[in-house]
């Protein structure tokens, strides 16, 4: 088994970087970690999943998607091309990678390609690393989701303690490390760290059946008295993908741009006319979770949730998924 | 403290059972061992569910705004903090105090959350972050009290906010600029505010368009900035908007530095103290001080 010791990581890296963009777990502030390009001081984090998903190196917080001048009654329009460089992602576990595999569902399939996703998404690899380590807020395993082999993974790496061992899974994959066989080592009776137990569990059998039946249910009004309308589950969420549009004007120059947004937030419905079809908290709170665990696996065919906790940990008052999924296995219909 | 949660359900069943409120809010358990979460209790038999521990940090007065029209009296539990939202609030005229049954509890301070992440039940954690300036353990408005009287607590330095008064105006801007850069524009901070209660906030609004939709520095300091002279004076410092800030932003550092310029230049009793008083920014008398004017 090839692999490369955590002492010459740099090397690995810096070597790919010739080629690639390369993207890691990176810690950039005492509160903060997420996927950065891999560079001279960036500080690299392992010890657990980052805090910010990867979503958006494909999709954006704030996307810039064309510029405009208007001239009297015609407008002349610019196309922003997204950046389109080979990349790698490096690191980057298996619930994420999941999530990457139901965003692909939502922005590239049944009928239309999003152009800005599938510009930033092509030409991608993703090195994804098997947990030894993990949150208490992790949940992957009771979402079908294996934490040390990841179903898109090109290529899989794995702790060994003082190495990484790598194993393609594609072609692409095979292709790399081929390429940079000169950087790697050969691994004796390489020994994959364990897991170490997973706290929370949930039933997920039967779940989005059983809620096909729970629209009306009064397990909504009663979980969402809590909720404070924020977007923090949604922006730390890696399945999440609404977005609004919006433009930048400066007198006659503009720019279109479309940015995330939460169907948590009380006007996230709000029609012209001033109509809101979910009017409070409980409408909104129920949209979620059906959405999640419900609407996409019917629309896509999973559940988009992967387990990863980010909600769980960050939710200023613990509302949170794996909960959910509880109280609707024991709801009485 | 498990004392004063049973204290919590027995009073609780009881202002439930004879029919004195229809609604009971307080704090339960939530799935982590350093996780407690806010609850509402509307049947005696789910008074069990009641709990006061290291980690009810949550101001629950917030919630009071979408019920005050709801049938019946509504119970709060509120620590010194709280207790202090709650008379702004009174003040404000957003709850009527008739509609409230208020019981306070003393509060020895609440634990770090953060720091247990990965630790064991019963780990030894420090004070919570939001309580480290705290003057208020005991509460100020209530119609009961549960549990003993917490000591007075000393006035200590504002040690973070002095090390920011000292920078340079460069050093300062690098600072703000650093920290709006990070922010994700959550709203957690103005959602949770106790204080933050208008129908619809300028930054929602959409015609006119006050605040672009657009995550970036500019857009994040003119948030930021303008929220916290929306607080100004108003502020309770009940902590709550830097605590629930995913991604760690010293919100608090703005309000605090608001309240002690409005409290020099007016010289008034900070915000939700005394119930006569109203906050400085909301009321006005000819004789207000306006030398700096």
């Amino acid at each position: 088994m090839k692999g490369i010791t955590k002492e010459k990581l740099n090397q690995l890296l810096q070597a790919l970087s010739g080629d690639y963009q390369v993207f890691v777990p990176a810690k950039t502030s005492d509160t903060v970690t997420k996927f950065q390009p891999y560079g001279e001081g960036v500080q690299m984090f392992w010890q657990e999943n980052t805090l910010l998903s990867p979503k958006d190196i494909f999709f954006p917080q704030t996307e810039k998607m064309y510029k405009f001048k208007t001239k009297g009654m015609s407008v002349d329009i610019a196309t922003i091309t997204p950046p389109d460089a080979p990349k790698i992602l490096f690191g980057i576990r298996s619930c994420d990678v999941q999530s990457i595999d139901c965003m692909d569902k939502v922005f590239l399939t049944r009928g239309y390609e999003d152009e800005f996703y599938k510009t930033r998404r092509e030409n991608t690899l993703l090195f994804a690393l098997a947990c030894s380590t993990h949150a208490d807020t992790c949940f992957c395993t009771s979402m079908g989701i294996d934490p040390q082999q990841a179903s898109l993974a090109d290529v899989q790496m794995s702790d060994v303690g003082d190495a990484f061992a790598l194993e393609a899974k594609t072609p692409a994959g095979e292709e790399v490390l081929k390429k940079f066989d000169a950087n790697l080592v050969e691994l004796s009776n390489p020994k994959i760290v364990p897991l170490d137990e997973i706290l929370i569990h949930v039933d997920m059998e039967g779940v989005s059946e059983k809620l096909e039946g729970m629209f009306e249910h009064p397990l909504w009004d009663e979980v969402s008295s809590k909720c404070i309308g924020c977007s923090t589950c949604t922006y730390l969420c890696p399945t999440c993908y609404c977005f609004d549009i919006d433009s930048k004007l400066h007198g006659e120059d503009g720019t279109k741009i479309r940015c995330w947004d939460c169907c948590m937030f009380s006007e996230y419905s709000r029609m012209a006319g001033g109509h809101n079809p979910r009017p409070s908290k409980k409408e909104r709170v129920r949209n979620r979770f059906m959405d999640k665990l419900l609407y996409n696996k019917k629309r896509h065919g999973q559940v988009f949730c992967v387990g990863c906790g980010r909600c769980v940990a960050k939710c200023p008052v613990n509302l949170e998924i794996a909960t959910i999924i509880q109280k609707v296995k024991e709801a009485a219909i | 403290m498990s004392d004063i949660s049973q204290k919590m359900r027995d009073v609780a069943k009881k202002l439930l059972q004879d029919g004195t409120v229809s609604l009971v809010i307080g704090w339960e358990k939530g799935n982590l061992w350093y996780k407690s979460a806010p609850a509402f209790i509307s049947l005696p038999e789910d008074a069990d569910r009641l709990v006061f521990d290291d980690f009810c940090y949550h101001n629950l007065s917030k919630y009071l705004i979408d019920r005050r029209d709801m049938d019946g009296k509504i119970t709060i539990f509120v620590k010194g903090c709280d207790s202090r939202s709650l008379i702004g609030m009174i003040q404000d005229k957003q709850i009527a105090r008739e509609k409230l049954y208020i019981i306070g509890i003393p509060c020895p301070g609440m634990k770090e959350d953060k720091a247990a992440v990965g630790k064991k039940p019963g780990a030894d954690l420090p004070e919570a972050k939001k309580c480290a300036l705290c003057v208020n353990p005991n509460p100020l408005i209530y119609d009961e009290l549960i549990g003993e009287k917490a000591p007075d607590r000393e006035k200590k330095n504002d040690e973070i906010l002095e090390k920011v008064e000292a920078m340079s105006q460069d050093e300062k801007y690098e600072f703000w600029q650093e920290q709006f850069s990070t922010c994700i524009r959550c709203y957690a901070c103005r959602n949770v505010c106790p204080v933050c209660t208008c129908r619809e906030c300028c930054f929602d609004s959409s015609a006119p368009q006050w605040l672009g939709k657009a995550e970036n520095p500019s857009e994040n300091s003119f948030y930021h900035l303008t929220r916290a002279l929306h607080m100004a004076g108003r502020c309770v410092g009940c902590g709550e908007c830097e605590r629930v800030c995913p991604m760690g932003l010293p919100v608090m550092l703005l309000n605090r530095k608001l309240t002690k310029e409005v409290e020099s230049l007016f010289n008034e009793s900070p915000a939700g103290t005394v119930m006569e008083d109203m906050a400085a920014m909301n009321h006005y008398r000819l004789d207000d001080p306006e030398e700096f004017m």
